[in-house]
């Protein structure tokens, strides 16, 4: 790559670095593994960066390399995971909902129960904000494809987080 | 505040972790990771070519002279009394069979969703290059170019075809891997191989079509589209790629 686009990768990588590891973190429940699939996406980003054209589109393709990574990891026979209707175990006592900390692990180990699709839908809807059409285009899927995912993933956590999740505050 | 809403802010909130470890990577180990990646595809496309290209030329040398019915006889016939041409079946079955031809190798038509596909009988010993076998047991990400040479001679429509995004992983026994984006006509999606070292547990994903390598091991290929009902791109070449990488690996 030129000095030019080394500088707009530079750019666009201290932007986005920070929130790429969030989705990360919330798709696959760990933070270390986050940081290897938001490096391993950027990677690709700067290894095609002079093939994406319309930089526009450049949070789009992350996020669908990024999703794509972590659900064929979760597909892989090694490392395969199994959606479960059982809560993971250390959540079985809900502490106080107000604690922020109580917010963060019992969302994220109840997501940690959902299918990776259904939850890859979730997280692109509620914490990146995306609408359906945007969800749709992230996730290279129809928008009924979405919003039947969406429903089947919140009716997934409502089954293992039951009235937890209504208790839940946002706190923090 | 709607439902949508109190669950985005829940989101959120699970997601800024002020807890969250410092992150494990910048902008420096992004970009020499991305030129390690690029070196070293350029590497293997450069190795791979000079291989193919010996291959051609070893056996160019030795199947030349033998097409040209050994050269004692040197009379030339005049038209009239040259015999008779040969047919196209005959002129076809004297040259070397294309790699399609292990499209008939046994197991090619098997069961659809787990296939096994037996490998062509003696194909490692006729005067190929020798088998792959396992590769480096490095932590390093699982885009091995060696095997993408192999694979890319095979079926060449993934020749500049992208690579999938992977995570770094270390491979103990010398497994090697390509994840490629690929595009068959309309179908889009991910070809994946794998070569796995003999004694590796083997647990192949739905659809994947496997075979045992020439080095003991096993190779397994899967496709799979983008979208949940998307077709498969190289569906129906998967037994065609299995019988031919085998003898390779």
């Amino acid at each position: 790559m030129d000095d030019a686009s080394e500088r707009e990768f530079a750019e666009y990588f201290r932007a986005r670095r920070d929130a790429v590891r969030r989705t990360a973190f919330l798709l696959c429940g760990d933070w270390h593994r986050a940081d290897d699939h938001a490096q391993a996406a950027f990677v690709a980003l700067h290894r095609h960066w002079r093939r994406i054209r319309d930089r526009a589109a450049l949070d789009a393709w992350v996020r669908r390399t990024l999703v794509r990574s972590i659900v064929d990891e979760s597909r892989r026979p090694w490392r395969r995971e199994r959606a479960t209707a059982e809560p993971p175990p250390d959540t079985g006592a809900v502490p106080s909902a107000s604690e922020a900390v109580t917010t963060r692990h019992v969302l994220v180990d109840g997501l940690r129960a959902v299918p990776p699709r259904q939850r890859a839908v979730l997280v692109l809807r509620y914490l990146d904000g995306l609408d359906v059409a945007g969800t749709a285009a992230a996730l290279g899927c129809s928008e009924g494809t979405v919003k039947s995912q969406t429903a089947h993933g919140l009716t997934a956590l409502r089954a293992v987080l039951g009235d937890a999740l209504d208790d839940l505050r946002p706190a923090g | 505040m709607t439902d949508d809403e109190r669950l985005g802010e829940l989101f959120r909130a699970a997601a800024s972790d002020s807890a969250a470890p410092a992150p494990g990577f910048d902008h420096e180990a992004v970009v020499r990771t991305s030129r390690r990646i690029t070196a070293r595809r350029r590497a293997a496309v450069t190795v791979g070519g000079l291989a193919l290209f010996a291959v051609v030329g070893v056996g160019g040398a030795i199947v030349l002279p033998r097409a040209s019915g050994g050269g004692q006889d040197a009379t030339v016939a005049a038209p009239m009394l040259a015999p008779e041409a040969p047919s196209a079946d005959s002129r076809a079955q004297q040259q070397a069979p294309p790699p399609a031809a292990a499209e008939g190798a046994p197991g090619a038509g098997a069961a659809p969703d787990r296939r096994e596909v037996a490998p062509a009988p003696g194909a490692a010993a006729v005067g190929g290059p020798p088998p792959l076998g396992p590769g480096t047991t490095e932590c390093a990400d699982r885009q091995d170019p060696a095997l993408r040479a192999v694979v890319e001679e095979f079926l060449p429509e993934v020749i500049g075809a992208p690579e999938a995004a992977i995570t770094m992983e270390c491979r103990p026994g010398g497994e090697r891997g390509v994840n490629l984006e690929v595009r068959d006509g309309s179908a889009a999606g991910v070809l994946t191989v794998q070569y796995l070292p003999p004694g590796t547990a083997i647990k192949p994903v739905e659809g994947a079509v496997s075979a045992p390598t020439a080095s003991g091991g096993t190779v397994v290929v899967s496709t799979r589209g983008d979208g949940p009902d998307a077709p498969a791109p190289f569906a129906d070449r998967l037994d065609t790629l299995v019988a031919q990488l085998a003898p390779r690996l």
